[in-house]
């Protein structure tokens, strides 16, 4: 929709990427080992000794492992939430997406709006990984879409007090990412599986990719992004629709 | 007055063995609760990095009488996972703290490892027919532990307690960014959920013998032992 992200201004870019590297020092000085909420009592303890330690060991931001296309699991579970009823949801499934916009708002410099041919319009990333269901079930799939960073750096970069990136989805999910997960290369807002478009049941037409975080977190049926200093006003101000109704945050684990 | 018996009190487990030992059975329950809750909400076990309802599995618990649907209903993966990382985190202290502790005071040495002679064939079938008999050593041979226990207790300790710790870490997804060789070493993720159920089986079977035991050489005497530490040692003879 937003035509401007198409051609985006040398100078603005500068000026994004600065913020975005901003964010990266920022991410490295804020508390990456604490969840946005800490539980009360001894599962607060718990939950920050699971996210500091994995954060301590994942500190150089490394990738999860890449298979070949090979190992590509045939029959890819569509779990979970496979059909949203939302009624824009379904206009919009009936005309293969066209209509589709995903506004992104909040602390970035130029709050837009991308159609999906304006996603498909910046620099992709390719990644073929094991996805994780907190469940108990895992399969292998390759999801290519635009790195999170690359969109946040097309609307113009994030504020100096970005904390947090909320996503919002058609199946009533929400759920907040803080920087450290927002600026690894691999979390990317996929619009393909398996070098085709994303099928319905697997998150149609744009689905989260934090790689490093059990399934639920990789939301689905992407509606918005939204960058925040604090979660307090989102859903019970937990930092999630899951951490708002006793999970924790973290998902690493 | 009763009859008197013949025996004494010894002192039988210091104290960090003692607290050590209750918080593992707390710890224990709690983490084998925890990890069923999530298992019925996923019950079916596979090998190599994939597994889905659907895919070719190893084990299936409806095989065993309870369709998926049922052990759905019973599990509770909410509260399991909660509750599974917290105890998870509380065990692993608590056995760093209690190998710590009885490594530098050479419990281990001193008690567990067995002395020349008792890994011998003919003991060996010796100690195991009393075992089998169900006869209760007495005298100074109810003052250490036998061959079976010191065996029993040193794999539990340094082989299954790392295991579970390791095959549980390596189901995390955060593990595929920090150690992706570390779940190949398993054969894959769904193999090493796979492994840490067996892990958890052969756990229950050692809880299952250690407590029947208990039962078998007097129960209120060892429990009374791993709480106070004072420990009735009854003589040779016939009480």
């Amino acid at each position: 929709m937003n035509k401007k992200t198409g051609t985006l201004s040398r100078r603005k870019f500068i000026a994004g990427a600065g913020a975005m590297s901003g964010v990266l020092l920022t991410g490295c000085e804020t508390d990456i080992y604490t969840p946005p909420e800490i539980r009360s009592g001894l599962m607060g303890v718990s939950d920050v000794l699971t996210m500091a330690s994995q954060r301590l060991l994942m500190s150089g931001q490394g990738l999860v492992k890449e298979y070949e296309t090979s190992d590509i699991t045939k029959d890819f579970p569509a779990w979970g939430r496979t059909n949203p009823e939302d009624e824009n949801y379904q206009q919009m499934a009936s005309t293969s997406f066209t209509d589709w916009n995903l506004s992104v708002g909040g602390l970035v410099n130029r709050p837009s709006s991308f159609s999906l041919q304006d996603l498909k319009r910046l620099p992709p990333r390719t990644q073929t990984t094991m996805h994780i269901c907190e469940q108990g079930w895992s399969a292998i799939a390759q999801w290519t879409g635009v790195p999170l960073t690359t969109l946040l750096e097309a609307a113009g970069g994030v504020k100096q007090e970005a904390r947090y990136v909320v996503i919002d989805t058609y199946d009533g999910w929400y759920d907040a990412y803080d920087m450290f997960d927002v600026v690894h290369p691999q979390t990317i807002l996929a619009y393909g599986m398996n070098g085709k478009d994303v099928p319905q049941g697997n998150g149609a037409p744009v689905r989260l990719r934090v790689e490093r975080h059990c399934g639920y977190r990789n939301l689905k049926f992407l509606k918005s992004v939204q960058v925040v200093a604090s979660v307090e006003d989102i859903g019970l101000g937990k930092g999630g629709l899951l951490s708002d109704y006793n999970w924790h945050w973290y998902a690493g684990a | 007055m009763a009859l008197k018996q013949s025996g004494n009190w010894i002192h039988r487990h210091n104290y960090n063995v003692r607290i050590c030992h209750w918080i593992n059975v707390l710890c224990f329950t709690y983490l084998l609760l925890s990890g069923i809750m999530m298992f019925l909400q996923f019950p079916e076990l596979y090998w190599g990095d994939v597994g889905f309802r659907g895919y070719e599995a190893i084990f299936k618990l409806s095989n065993w009488g309870l369709t998926w649907e049922e052990a759905d209903a019973l599990g509770n993966r909410q509260w399991g996972r909660n509750y599974h990382f917290l105890f998870a985190w509380i065990f692993l202290f608590n056995n760093l703290i209690y190998v710590g502790w009885n490594l530098r005071n050479q419990h281990f040495f001193k008690r567990m490892w067995p002395r020349r002679g008792e890994l011998h064939k003919d003991n060996l079938k010796e100690e195991l027919n009393q075992h089998l008999h169900l006869r209760v050593a007495k005298g100074d041979a109810a003052k250490k532990y036998n061959v079976f226990q010191k065996l029993s207790y040193l794999i539990v300790i340094f082989v299954l307690f790392p295991f579970m710790v390791i095959s549980g870490v390596a189901q995390m997804p955060a593990f595929t960014a920090i150690s992706p060789e570390l779940i190949d070493l398993f054969g894959g993720r769904q193999s090493a959920r796979t492994l840490h159920a067996i892990s958890t089986l052969l756990l229950v079977l050692f809880v299952v013998i250690h407590v029947f035991e208990v039962f078998v050489a007097g129960a209120t005497n060892h429990i009374r032992a791993m709480i106070t530490g004072k420990y009735y040692l009854p003589t040779k003879e016939k009480i």
